[in-house]
């Protein structure tokens, strides 16, 4: 005799024990297992003891909310609400995201651009070194693209800096839309940004670039007119990740490291205004 | 009524918070109950269902207007205990095993009255722990399925798993759970 399995007799005592099996006996399915469970010692053994768990979990209780509870949530959230999302369509036509996917795109085309006109007469390659190696002839294109990339996430940072700085120095509660504004837009460019990094290689860039939009997030979703509890709170959470320290420290090391390069692409400034 | 409700979600999408309003006091005694089951503890699900009515507010633009709005609700509600549970979880704030041994071996026999209540708190609180030890998705489908008397095809869509994940935390639930109520069940 063949036996049904435990997860065939859980199906047949949620109902869909019919919607699961396959074959021609599909539509017979539930009378099948009722018959076999009543001839069966071994499958009513199982089945017996799985109804009378089921049935067990069926007693626990949930405790009673009255008429009044939705009022009582909606007292707690009102003052939280945040800005709700605007339509896809309409989030992909807000002008800095278009002008800040623009932006990228242009500091793309000019990496690629600058990276296939890099003079590597003032980088000469060892000849021995020149031969085949195919990852040092597109080393110039990712190079140009990295540097432009430090250039911009510096001034990123700078931005980002000032905008947390304010936010830890207004006055307890009050309006912060201002501050909202400058934070949404540098969450636009801080996930092109980190997308960059990534594909660049640069990850300890990429992680403090996550931190920050994700901090940059909380002050956004925030209400505009805060109260002093709430303030305090994205306060402590900005603090809890030393948010200020790392964008700083970052920022300088990325400004000594782009000096540090052999030499500056002219235009690199003049892009990243593109993307601010 | 139906063309009542779509006038408030109609108004709510466009960011109006006393329609808003109404759809939280039409909604949140079951959203309260759905994750009350989801989490096992109260203060727990007051916090899944604030944060539930202000994800649901934020991304309101994506609800679309032929679903139902509770139906959608539950599902971020869902979402919502099963990120509070994994985050319990990683702070390893659930019932031990242990806990459940210590109840199966307090004395039931010739139990009556106020001791025999007692032992059923107990014996709820048994279960509580029980279900506790599932994985946050093991619990999540089975409350979705046991209590709520959703399909597996429905879970899955709401737990965002393909079908075979969805029917395989219900059976993995279950199966946890009539190894872990086995002691009182032999003593019923």
């Amino acid at each position: 005799m063949k036996h049904y399995s435990e997860e065939d007799l859980i199906l047949h005592y949620y109902g869909e024990a019919e919607r699961w099996s396959t074959g021609a006996g599909r539509r017979r399915r539930r009378q099948d297992i009722e018959q076999h469970v009543d001839e069966c010692p071994t499958c009513a053994d199982v089945y017996r003891s799985l109804v009378g768990t089921l049935r067990q979990l069926e007693t626990s209780e949930v405790p009673e909310r009255g008429e009044q509870y939705g009022l009582e949530v909606w007292q707690r959230i009102r003052a939280r609400l945040p800005e709700p999302e605007a339509p896809w369509w309409a989030q992909w036509l807000r002008w800095n995201r278009l002008a800040a996917v623009a932006g990228i795109a242009m500091l793309v085309v000019a990496a690629f651009v600058g990276g296939r006109s890099w003079p590597t007469a003032e980088n000469p390659v060892p000849p021995a070194a020149s031969a085949p190696s195919t990852s040092a002839q597109a080393a110039p294109p990712a190079d140009g693209r990295q540097r432009i990339l430090l250039t911009s996430v510096a001034e990123h940072l700078d931005r980002s800096e000032r905008v947390l700085t304010d936010i830890m120095n207004t006055t307890n509660g009050g309006d912060i839309s201002t501050e909202q504004g400058w934070a949404e837009d540098l969450v636009s460019a801080s996930r092109l940004y980190r997308q960059e990094a990534v594909d660049v290689g640069e990850q300890s860039v990429a992680s403090v670039l996550d931190e920050l939009e994700r901090n940059l997030l909380e002050v956004v979703h925030s209400p505009s007119r805060i109260t002093a509890a709430q303030l305090d709170d994205v306060r402590r959470r900005i603090d809890a990740a030393a948010l200020l320290f790392k964008v700083r420290v970052l920022g300088d090391e990325l400004r000594q490291r782009e000096l540090a390069m052999p030499s500056a692409v002219p235009h690199a400034r003049a892009l990243t205004s593109h993307i601010s | 009524m139906e063309a009542e409700i779509s006038t408030v979600l109609a108004r709510a999408r466009q960011g109006d918070s006393e329609a808003f309003r109404t759809l939280v006091e039409r909604h949140s005694r079951s959203a309260f109950r759905l994750a009350f089951r989801m989490t096992g503890n109260e203060h727990d699900a007051e916090d899944v269902v604030q944060d539930s009515f202000l994800r649901a507010y934020r991304q309101l633009a994506r609800f679309e207007s032929r679903a139902h709005f509770g139906t959608w609700l539950h599902r971020i509600v869902a979402n919502c205990s099963v990120d509070l549970l994994r985050a319990r979880r990683s702070r390893q704030d659930y019932v031990r095993a242990e806990d459940l041994d210590a109840i199966v071996e307090q004395p039931s026999e010739d139990a009556a009255g106020p001791e025999r209540l007692a032992r059923s708190a107990e014996i709820d609180r048994f279960v509580a722990g029980a279900l506790a030890q599932l994985s946050p998705l093991e619990r999540a489908a089975f409350t979705l399925r046991h209590y709520e008397g959703r399909s597996i095809a429905e879970i899955s869509k709401t737990l965002g798993l393909n079908t075979s994940a969805a029917k395989h935390s219900v059976f993995r639930a279950v199966r946890k759970l009539r190894a872990a109520l086995a002691p009182i069940r032999s003593e019923s």
